[in-house]
């Protein structure tokens, strides 16, 4: 009786096992047997230049991204916040529908547009600005408009699910209390919402840490992230070292998370509850 | 009033942006030219014709379908399915089982996909849609999750109860009683597993050799050249996902409203 009215779980839980958490853990067994225990991959990984310069380009990038989509996207949530209820479903779903194009598409489209033939260099010959074709493509700039344009959307709408849960009458107390708006906003409204910033934040963090489909195809030599190392180890069938560098994205990118939270924690929560 | 404007126009501006590779992309597939050049030169419908007449594209395009359809029901069954059997458990394990069942979504799948093609070399079950299906069905199975899981906490469990109360199996009283109300949670669901499968591209890239899906097939295209066709097939797509998606939008914002009216 017990076993079977735990039963409906058996099947997701079969699923998960065998198709996420057993080859994921032979990543790890891969990664530092070959055949015996070794650490020659990870060793290789830190101690060459070439592996440590795409390693920190890689977290430098993420924490980037994360904050340029942090920086455009928390005023953005804010605007949908602060129209009248009825006209926000229609305001976040403009934000939802690019979320609907194949990352691989968004890509393609962003190489149309950047390329050298491609439609800013065409406008600005048209109009005179410039005679010959600027270098748009294949630079980490076109990387990074990229990955903003393909991640903002997810942090639009976190940070308005976090923002609608706050209770606006709080707000308003300020006021009443005499803050100005702005500090009413600073003082209250923007530490009750910066948990969910923080969320939007890493979500986008994680995301682009396994990015490698936007470096592939418009970044140039210098804009390889790990996510493309690791693509390109495998089809060489380096198993091995493709799968400590896999390791690696996994665990800084948790120990990375988990430390942001810490520091959150430490520095931006405590006030509230003093 | 200048308050109010700025606000609005950088919020346009910030719209307009993420609209961009859309608006781009749309014109272009209608351009009747040999080469890419914006704003077009000549107008036709050549590079939708070079997409329904290439044996290859299409070939590639029902295999994603076909692996979408049935990764996305697998995903779907299992993950209702659990989101039930989740309820029934301890909050500790509860919690536990549920951390696994999202792992998916988190975990890059680059490193999913490296796991499953190594497993799949020993086991000699590479450049198999099975295979493929079942890792999809993986991935998608924190969507379903998560989006089944948030109806399911809002509907009522007495009314299992009732159902049981009046006679009727556990099986029976689940499907009349549990169920009905989570229709349209599971129809969205399905709707975006299949789009997770869909739009997969590095499991697939590794697993599949030879049998490219969409994904795989325009990759494999882009790294050469900027092909027109591309510029087609993502307008039509994006078309299909458009009108799929709003279904599925329209079936959760019914779902919640008719359950916040109760």
């Amino acid at each position: 009786m017990r076993f079977s009215r735990r039963f409906p779980l058996v099947p997701a839980l079969v699923l998960v096992l065998a198709m996420f958490a057993v080859p994921v853990a032979f990543v790890f067994v891969e990664a530092a047997f070959a055949p015996e225990f070794s650490l020659a991959h990870f060793e290789r990984f830190f101690t060459r230049s070439v592996y440590l310069t795409v390693y920190w380009n890689t977290l430098f990038v993420s924490a980037t991204v994360a904050s340029i989509c942090l920086l455009i996207g928390y005023p953005m949530a804010l605007f949908i916040v602060s129209q009248p209820v009825r006209r926000r479903p229609l305001l976040l779903f403009l934000v939802l529908v690019p979320l609907w194009m194949s990352i691989l598409v968004r890509t393609y489209a962003w190489m149309v547009v950047l390329g050298r033939e491609g439609i800013v260099n065409s406008a600005l010959q048209w109009t005179g600005i410039i005679d010959q074709p600027l270098t748009l493509m294949f630079t980490t700039g076109s990387v990074y408009v990229a990955m903003v344009q393909i991640l903002l959307p997810i942090m639009v709408v976190t940070c308005y699910s976090a923002m609608t849960e706050i209770d606006p009458g709080l707000v308003r107390a300020a006021r009443v209390c005499g803050a100005s708006p702005f500090a009413a906003f600073r003082r209250v409204f923007l530490p009750l919402s910066l948990e969910g910033a923080l969320t939007g934040w890493s979500v986008i963090f994680i995301l682009s840490m396994g990015f490698f489909i936007v470096p592939a195809l418009v970044g140039g030599r210098r804009d390889v992230l790990l996510g493309n190392m690791i693509v390109n180890q495998i089809a060489q069938a380096n198993w091995g070292f493709a799968a400590a560098m896999a390791i690696v994205l996994l665990v800084s990118t948790v120990v990375l998370l988990a430390f942001v939270r810490l520091v959150a924690a430490r520095f931006l929560y405590s006030p509230r509850e003093a | 009033m200048k308050n109010r404007l700025l606000p609005t126009v950088l919020f346009a501006l910030g719209v307009l942006f993420l609209f961009f590779p859309i608006l781009i992309v749309a014109p272009m597939s209608f351009s009747g030219d040999r080469f890419l050049g914006f704003p077009p030169k000549s107008w036709g419908l050549i590079w939708y014709e070079a997409y329904f007449s290439d044996p290859v594209w299409l070939a590639a395009t029902w295999r994603s379908l076909r692996v979408a359809a049935v990764s996305a029901l697998i995903a779907t069954l299992a993950g209702t399915a659990a989101v039930v059997g989740l309820s029934r458990f301890s909050s500790r394990w509860r919690a536990g089982f549920t951390g696994l069942m999202l792992a998916p979504a988190i975990v890059p799948n680059v490193i999913i996909a490296l796991g499953i093609f190594m497993l799949a070399l020993r086991f000699g079950s590479t450049d198999s849609e099975v295979t493929l299906i079942f890792a999809h069905a993986a991935v998608g199975l924190p969507f379903v999750v998560m989006i089944v899981g948030a109806a399911y906490r809002q509907t009522d469990p007495t009314l299992e109860k009732a159902a049981r109360v009046f006679g009727a199996g556990p099986l029976r009283a689940f499907w009349t009683a549990t169920v009905p109300p989570l229709v349209p949670a599971i129809a969205a669901a399905f709707i975006f597993a299949f789009f997770v499968s869909f739009d997969e591209l590095v499991i697939a890239l590794f697993l599949m050799g030879g049998s490219e899906t969409l994904p795989v097939r325009i990759w494999n295209d882009l790294r050469f050249e900027i092909n027109p066709t591309i510029a087609a097939i993502s307008t039509f797509f994006v078309i299909v996902t458009a009108l799929a998606m709003g279904l599925a939008e329209f079936l959760r914002a019914r779902a919640t409203r008719r359950q916040g009216n109760n």
